[in-house]
């Protein structure tokens, strides 16, 4: 279709760009602006220059929520493709019966992350939880998941593989169901087993699906706050405390705008980069297939 | 898409996009406004939106005495909004001020005063009718609560005040014949007797206080310290304040006699709680504010006990205060003191107090109780007044709430859960609390 003239296809982008910039563009402007400055939201702003990002990256502070940011999305992301996929291959079968797992394990996406943390935070009670229960008779019973800074963060990403793994269940089975069989069966008369033909045939032809749940992952997993908020509020000692938690705690919690505004900055860029990543390793994939 | 009026008659499409925009910009301009100039009313009665900070038998307390408030007389009607727990309800409040769509009324916790007071966003009290007959209880009030060379303006009246306490799990300590402890050793012998462990692992713990400020600073208090020198150093108690550190950190990791509750904020006092009733702790710190719900959940006799002491008996004091937003019109303001007056009216302060545990804020309504007996059959509310003997004062410090969330908070529990030093964190708190704000 060719336009009529120029402008035309400005005018049909124009709602998305208005949106864009309102509600991305300009707010990360300002944040850019604000990090530049100590302001608490009620007292005037006191330029300061780059004084709030050597505070973020002094003591290492930047760094530990970076890192731990990054290990928590590194423990959902694998996590919830490993069970995905496991999962898609279980229920990749035809029946009322598999109709029915497909469902249930789907429905945990749907439930909104406040419900699944409330959820969780019950059956991870350490005076009565079931899971409390469960460690308790297999001898695991001095083990406190959301009270020990060693274990808060693992078990805290096992929520998020718990709700995001039906996610990439139906991702991974979209992309299997789209595998011709007759790959299957040229590979089988070619001699190879089972194990060879999903080797050989069945991963490479899921990366794409794969690439695509592992992305929209990732950035739901950097994304996480309403788990953190809920069920640990960023401790015991930190240990919870991701990029976009440790943001709201310093604008709303700790009075720092200007603090959580550098912050803001520092997590956008990271997330661009990121995204640069996946984009080339996507279009790479993508020559390459 | 089409366009109407209201008579259903057809507008040509440009004017219906100019009033559809128009209609647009009408709405931001009265989102982006802020507070109506004028005060709100209901009929005749001006309307009072009051924040508040409550949960569970509080809330109920608090919206029982609002309607009888809202019954007692026809100018005023008061519309409580809950806002989530105390730091919550904070940010909501400091946003909602910078946005200018703020209540006149709510209420904050002590510490934050001397940052809202130096933001200027607070109502000096003074000036109010009866501001200086409310006979409140000198260590409660504003001015009693803060060192001496806190500014002498009032700008908040208090609501909900308390102070932390012991409960004792009376069946146990009878059981074990345990004394109730009334010094550190003493607290750290009573634990290691009235733990029980099985197979290695604790099945009863003997002792449990949530890792935060509020048990620290009582901690650092008893064993001498302050967290502001006269000089105006945050020295967050130097040596004592270490040794507080330390007295959780023996407990916790080599006595193994006292479990650190998990979660942050309020989550860790109600794990706490919950563990205590189900009887999986035999000794708690709490506030007195609990002791109602206590009371009536635990399946055993609860006796409440002042807190231990190290050099020298010291308790902080706790709670939240009515603060009216200076920016509120003036008739909502004048309405809403008159809603704080009546609540400093002994009948109410009686109630407040009785049917929840937070200490009566009135001297009168001290004086009713004692004379009525209600002491005498409930010695456990008499805990808490009687340790306002030892109540430490705050220092005016605008930096003291941050200093306590972003800074000590998190060290402590950091020492704690992983045995870091205590005088390497203490000495890290100590450098990040002089740290520009």
């Amino acid at each position: 279709m060719i336009p009529r003239s120029r402008a035309h296809p400005w005018w049909m982008l124009a709602p998305t760009l208005v949106l864009l910039a309102a509600f991305f563009i300009v707010p990360i402007g300002v944040a850019g602006f604000e990090s530049l400055f100590a302001w608490d939201l009620l007292t005037a702003p006191r330029y300061v220059g780059a004084a709030n990002y050597r505070a973020i990256v002094a003591h290492g502070w930047l760094l530990a929520i970076a890192l731990r940011t990054l290990a928590y999305s590194v423990l959902v992301v694998s996590g919830t493709m490993a069970s995905g996929l496991a999962l898609a291959l279980l229920v990749n079968r035809p029946g009322r019966l598999f109709s029915l797992v497909r469902a249930s394990v789907f429905s945990a996406y749907v439930v909104s992350w406040v419900a699944v943390a409330l959820l969780w935070m019950t059956l991870l009670d350490d005076s009565g939880g079931l899971v409390t229960h469960g460690l308790r008779a297999v001898g695991l019973g001095g083990v406190s998941l959301l009270g020990d800074p060693r274990a808060a963060l693992p078990t805290l990403a096992a929520i998020g593989v718990w709700k995001l793994t039906g996610y990439s269940m139906i991702v991974l089975l979209s992309g299997l169901q789209s595998i011709p069989p007759s790959l299957h069966e040229a590979a089988a008369l070619d001699g190879a087993g089972a194990w060879a033909r999903f080797c050989h045939v069945t991963l490479p032809a899921l990366a794409p699906a794969a690439a695509f749940a592992a992305t929209t992952t990732l950035v739901t997993s950097f994304q996480a706050f309403d788990v953190v908020r809920i069920v640990t509020q960023g401790g015991p000692a930190r240990a919870t405390q991701l990029f976009v938690y440790a943001i709201y705690e310093q604008i709303f919690l700790d009075l720092r705008v200007g603090r959580a505004s550098a912050l803001t900055v520092v997590f956008f860029f990271l997330l661009l980069s990121l995204a640069w990543l996946q984009l080339r390793a996507l279009s790479s994939s993508g020559r390459s297939s | 898409m089409p366009f109407s009026d209201r008579t259903g008659y057809r507008l040509p499409a440009s004017r219906a996009r100019r009033e559809l925009l128009a209609g647009l910009l009408a709405t931001f301009a009265s989102v982006g406004c802020g507070r109506p100039a004028r005060p709100r009313r209901d009929g005749n009665r001006t309307v009072v939106t009051f924040w508040y900070a409550f949960g569970d038998l509080v809330r109920k307390v608090l919206l029982d005495l609002v309607e009888r408030y809202n019954q007692s007389q026809p100018d005023v009607v008061v519309r409580p909004v809950h806002q989530g727990d105390y730091f919550e309800a904070l940010a909501k409040l400091r946003t909602a001020i910078a946005a200018g769509v703020s209540p006149p009324l709510a209420h904050v916790v002590l510490e934050v005063l001397p940052y809202l007071a130096r933001a200027g966003v607070l109502e000096p009290l003074d000036g109010y009718e009866g501001a200086g007959e409310l006979g409140l209880v000198p260590a409660l009030s504003q001015i009693g609560s803060f060192d001496p060379g806190a500014p002498r303006i009032t700008v908040g009246v208090p609501l909900n005040r308390s102070t932390p306490i012991a409960y004792c799990n009376a069946r146990i300590f009878q059981q074990d014949g345990v004394h109730i402890p009334t010094t550190w050793t003493e607290l750290s012998d009573a634990a290691k007797t009235l733990t029980q462990r099985s197979s290695g692992s604790v099945t009863r713990w003997g002792f449990e206080v949530p890792i935060s400020w509020w048990y620290w600073v009582a901690l650092m208090g008893q064993a001498g310290g302050r967290l502001v020198e006269p000089d105006g150093t945050m020295s967050l108690g130097g040596a004592a304040g270490e040794a507080a550190l330390e007295l959780w950190q023996r407990l916790v990791r080599t006595d193994r006699v006292m479990r650190p509750p998990p979660g942050g904020d309020y989550q860790a006092w109600q794990s706490t709680s919950e563990g205590f009733l189900q009887e999986r702790i035999a000794m708690m710190w709490s506030s007195t504010a609990f002791l109602r719900y206590l009371e009536g959940s635990a399946r055993f006799p609860i006796v409440a006990a002042p807190l231990p002491r190290a050099s020298r008996s010291s308790v902080p004091t706790g709670g939240t205060m009515f603060v009216l937003v200076r920016s509120a019109p003036e008739e909502e303001k004048r309405a809403a003191w008159s809603f704080v007056r009546w609540m400093c009216e002994p009948a109410q302060a009686i109630d407040w107090c009785t049917r929840t545990g937070y200490m009566p804020v009135t001297r009168r309504a001290v004086a009713a109780l004692g004379e009525n007996g209600f002491y005498v059959r409930h010695p456990n509310d008499r805990v808490a007044i009687a340790e306002l003997e030892h109540a430490q004062t705050w220092p005016w410090a605008p930096d003291l709430f941050r200093v306590e969330r972003d800074i000590v908070e998190p060290l402590l529990q950091q020492a704690v859960l992983t045995g870091r030093d205590a005088h390497e964190v203490m000495q890290e708190a100590r450098e990040l609390a002089r740290e520009p704000a």
